[in-house]
């Protein structure tokens, strides 16, 4: 029998932060898709049976340390395709609605960045992830390409992150950060 | 103090990525006598110079450390993943 009081208390979606993207011809800060965000923990020397599942199923998989990654993907809803298919020996963790991804380019990226982390920027190839620091809070930084990267924070912190990357880029958007 | 650590998995990262927990002590057999158990929570050296301490990497890759940092001039002397020490594991 379906339970009446359902609909009283259906959960609505809606994105933490507004969907609009900062621009300028140097930099630019985009907020993207709360899609699927799938933390995958397992042995570190098995990596390539993980990026065959992922690669399968259409994520793309970054480092976080050794034995842990994060698997992420513009699609709602994609935690059971992948966790089905996951080998054993390897935990899934749905982090879906927990971490959002925040995407900043530009030429000057490297130099906005390095305003709020400790990692060496100019080392950091392109297809490296890590886990820092941004100001007080630890982000996972990937580098997508040569001027580009992706942000993944925890939810409750991703305002405050998306407000300091504005402050951090304010001078390429030729804004005040008052 | 020491304010870069060269963490083996993630290179060089500054201080406020870590929390410290202490002394890298061998563990005291689980029936030890009380007073060594004792001493292994609660007395500390504080010696002069190297000296072995557990520090997690929080803001990184979350791993535990083995950190050897000299206390008189805090140069880092090493860091190594304390996941293979049998101290920990014991």
């Amino acid at each position: 029998m379906p339970d009446p009081t359902a609909a009283a208390f259906e959960l609505t979606h809606r994105p933490v932060l507004v969907p609009v993207a900062l621009t300028s011809p140097c930099i630019a800060l985009l907020p993207l898709p709360e899609g699927t965000v799938i933390q995958i923990l397992g042995p570190a020397a098995r990596v390539e049976d993980v990026c065959a599942i992922t690669d399968a199923t259409g994520f793309s998989l970054r480092g976080n340390g050794p034995g842990q990654w994060f698997a992420v993907g513009d699609e709602p809803d994609k935690f059971a395709e992948l966790a089905a298919t996951l080998p054993d020996g390897f935990t899934a963790i749905d982090q879906s609605h927990g971490r959002v991804r925040i995407a900043i380019e530009g030429e000057s990226v490297g130099e906005v960045l390095a305003k709020g982390t400790g990692v060496d920027l100019a080392l950091f190839e392109t297809g490296r992830a890590a886990t820092t620091l941004i100001g007080h809070v630890a982000t996972h930084l990937a580098r997508i390409s040569d001027d580009r990267f992706e942000l993944l924070v925890t939810r409750s912190f991703a305002e405050n992150v998306w407000d300091d990357l504005k402050i951090m880029a304010a001078e390429y958007l030729g804004v005040s950060h008052e | 103090m020491a304010s870069l650590i060269s963490c083996p998995h993630c290179g060089i990262r500054p201080k406020e990525e870590y929390a410290i927990k202490g002394a890298a002590l061998p563990r005291p057999a689980p029936d030890a006598p009380r007073s060594v158990w004792f001493d292994h929570v609660f007395l500390r050296d504080n010696p002069r110079g190297p000296y072995e301490e557990y520090w997690h990497h929080a803001g990184g890759c979350r791993r535990w450390l083995i950190v050897t940092r000299d206390t008189a001039t805090h140069e880092v002397l090493a860091c190594r993943d304390a996941g293979a020490e049998p101290a920990v594991t014991a």
